[in-house]
């Protein structure tokens, strides 16, 4: 099937867009092409590459309608909550990491187990569902932490923080891993695939005799799960749980999961789009540093971006169907 | 009548009684005239906020930047006020103006490039806060202390004894309910909201509605934002994000209580009075602020799964 020209360039628009905006960084700025940058911009952008991995799944099996379809937005709080959790354990209970890790731990469960409930238990919307849910769980979290901010010292923290395996910083490694385990869990086994027919299509899903319920339940309870990952990762980032910080974070979780679906042939969320979109606002917040633009701006640049991507992926799928 | 049925029909009332009790139990000062009185002013504003939001879930959309549209309202007029000597009630209609600006941008992403709803006005709000933070230089408040008093009196004052804010509320109110409940324009929203498609083909001019819809939502926003600035009298950038989730959990709060389901005018005001009195009595029993933030947030979950648990009973 041939397409006309037109629609080929604004199918890969997003793509050139973003080459241009990088080259044009690179040329302004000395340091922006370096190792060094590379490594500060992946590091920054590791807790959002694990929240994103929570939301990618959700709306993998959920279905990208952002309203009706699968959505977590509760995802940032409950790494707030459960970096809160263990910073607390730690330094001010004297518990160990792995009682701590634990503890967290049971409470992402709750709260993924609570988001399947009401989603598929009550047919609530996802999105109200979760964002209210989020607003609890920031609450429950100001009364662990009297919203304070409470540093953590731990050995395994400041490693993940400052520690390199093989050379490369010890937390892009990890998360590296863990980017690797979701994409064989969700595209390389029956249980992924299973898990994307019932995005796709839940009717035909349902159909072809899968359980879509148990499928979006497990959806919800991973992305509590990479919440919970995610808080370490945010613990060894801000050496500590400060409070507010979910905010920025949400906001960044959806900005990349959502841009990510721009990089993808069908225009739809993926995992690896979804990395990839965390690492790409990463690097627009490192590089517009770089340069010195106001930080003001860069949060008009951000919306702006994302309104043109997505503006350009509606324009070329309604040039298709 | 089986208690099913009961809890279908009355679940989220009985809850609302139940609450309304136990505060009157809990705190003498509750059910006072005076902070009755209270409840009723605080809620003025995400009143008019919710009814904006009502208006576009009616028609099947959600818009995450009244907010924006609240600081708009707000810094057009205080701008206007402070550097260019506007009488009061010019400042008003730019003030509104400036709010429907964030409604047209809305509109044009919506219906005219068809992104949706949701990302569109996330992009929207993105836009909007940076444009705020650079317009004050990063975010700090622009005050004008000598307002003209009747400016103020938006905020502050009373006509026979009832605040101003209250009367332009139940104003606004009263205007929605009409709209979108008793005339053709809010029959042919909640048509497009129950099926898009199918209002399309029965005639309804669904772009134009839409259009017109998301500009209408932000200015009723902005008339917020113009009493939020007559109250403090400044303008302070990104203070109406605060009042998003309060106004899309009354929408839905009010939702739950419709015979069928859907977002409507009376539904959105017994949810903001209903959020409004969660908070004046958790305020009154005295609870440390972090406390107050967690209980508050575990009841608008509550409320909300209660909410649709009870249209599913149905």
């Amino acid at each position: 099937m041939t397409q006309p020209m037109s629609q080929r360039l604004l199918g890969v628009f997003p793509i050139i867009v973003f080459a241009c905006l990088f080259a044009y960084l690179g040329v302004q700025s000395t340091t922006f092409l370096s190792l060094d940058t590379l490594e500060l911009i992946t590091k920054q952008a590791v807790p959002t590459v694990i929240v994103s991995l929570g939301l990618a799944t959700v709306v993998i099996a959920g279905g990208d309608d952002v309203v009706a379809g699968g959505i977590d937005l509760s995802i940032p709080a409950t790494a707030i909550i459960c970096a809160a959790i263990i910073a607390d354990q730690l330094t001010n209970q004297g518990a160990s990491l792995p009682f701590a890790m634990i503890l967290a731990f049971g409470a992402a469960a709750i709260i993924g187990a609570i988001n399947a409930f009401l989603v598929v238990g009550l047919r609530m919307t996802p999105l109200l569902a979760t964002l209210s849910m989020s607003v609890a769980i920031v609450g429950i979290t100001k009364v662990i932490t009297s919203s304070r901010r409470i540093g953590v010292t731990d050995e395994t923290i400041v490693f993940i923080r400052d520690g390199t395996i093989f050379g490369i910083a010890a937390s892009v490694v990890m998360t590296t891993v863990l980017v690797l385990v979701f994409y064989h869990a969700l595209h390389r086994t029956r249980w992924g695939m299973n898990m994307q027919a019932t995005g796709g299509s839940r009717d035909a899903a349902e159909i072809s005799g899968i359980l879509t319920r148990r499928f979006v339940v497990q959806s919800f309870l991973i992305a509590a799960f990479a919440g919970w990952i995610a808080s370490v990762f945010v613990l060894a980032r801000g050496s500590g749980s400060s409070p507010g910080t979910e905010e920025n974070m949400l906001l960044e979780m959806v900005l990349a999961t959502f841009l990510g679906a721009a990089f993808s042939p069908r225009r739809v969320v993926t995992l690896w789009g979804a990395v990839l979109g965390a690492v790409v606002v990463s690097a627009l917040s490192v590089g517009f540093i770089s340069i010195g633009v106001n930080v003001f701006w860069t949060g008009c640049i951000k919306g702006a971006l994302i309104l043109l991507v997505v503006a350009s992926a509606s324009v070329t799928t309604k040039g298709r169907s | 009548m089986t208690l099913r049925s009961v809890f279908a029909r009355f679940g989220l009332i009985i809850i609302i009684v139940m609450f309304f009790s136990f505060f009157s139990y809990v705190s003498p000062v509750f059910l006072t005239f005076d902070n009755q009185v209270n409840i009723i002013e605080a809620s003025a504003i995400v009143l008019i906020l919710a009814l904006g939001m009502t208006l576009v879930v009616a028609m099947g959309g959600i818009d995450l930047s009244i907010g924006i549209a609240f600081d708009f309202g707000a810094a057009f007029a205080v701008v206007a006020l402070k550097d260019f000597g506007a009488a009061w009630y010019v400042a008003c209609l730019i003030g509104v103006m400036g709010g429907a600006l964030v409604g047209l941008l809305n509109a044009i992403l919506i219906v005219g490039l068809k992104i949706s709803p949701f990302m569109a006005t996330l992009g929207t709000f993105f836009v909007g806060s940076s444009v705020e933070r650079v317009f004050t230089n990063g975010g700090g408040p622009i005050s004008y202390r000598r307002m003209p008093q009747e400016y103020r009196d938006l905020a502050v004052g009373d006509v026979f004894g009832i605040p101003t804010e209250v009367i332009i509320a139940a104003a606004v109110c009263l205007v929605y309910f009409v709209v979108l409940e008793r005339s053709i324009f809010g029959k042919r929203i909640h048509a497009i909201g129950l099926q898009k498609d199918a209002a399309n083909v029965a005639g309804i001019p669904v772009r134009r509605y839409m259009f017109v819809a998301f500009i209408l939502a932000s200015a009723t926003c902005a008339i917020g934002g113009l009493i939020g600035s007559a109250n403090i009298r400044m303008f302070t950038p990104l203070a109406g994000f605060s009042y998003l989730l309060d106004a899309i959990a009354a929408v839905f709060i009010g939702a739950a209580i419709h015979p069928k389901g859907r977002p409507n005018v009376i539904g959105t005001l017994v949810g903001v009075l209903f959020l409004g009195m969660i908070g004046n009595g958790l305020n009154l029993m005295g609870l440390d602020f972090n406390l107050k933030a967690a209980l508050s947030g575990i009841i608008l979950v509550s409320a909300l799964a209660l909410a649709v648990a009870q249209q599913r009973f149905r």
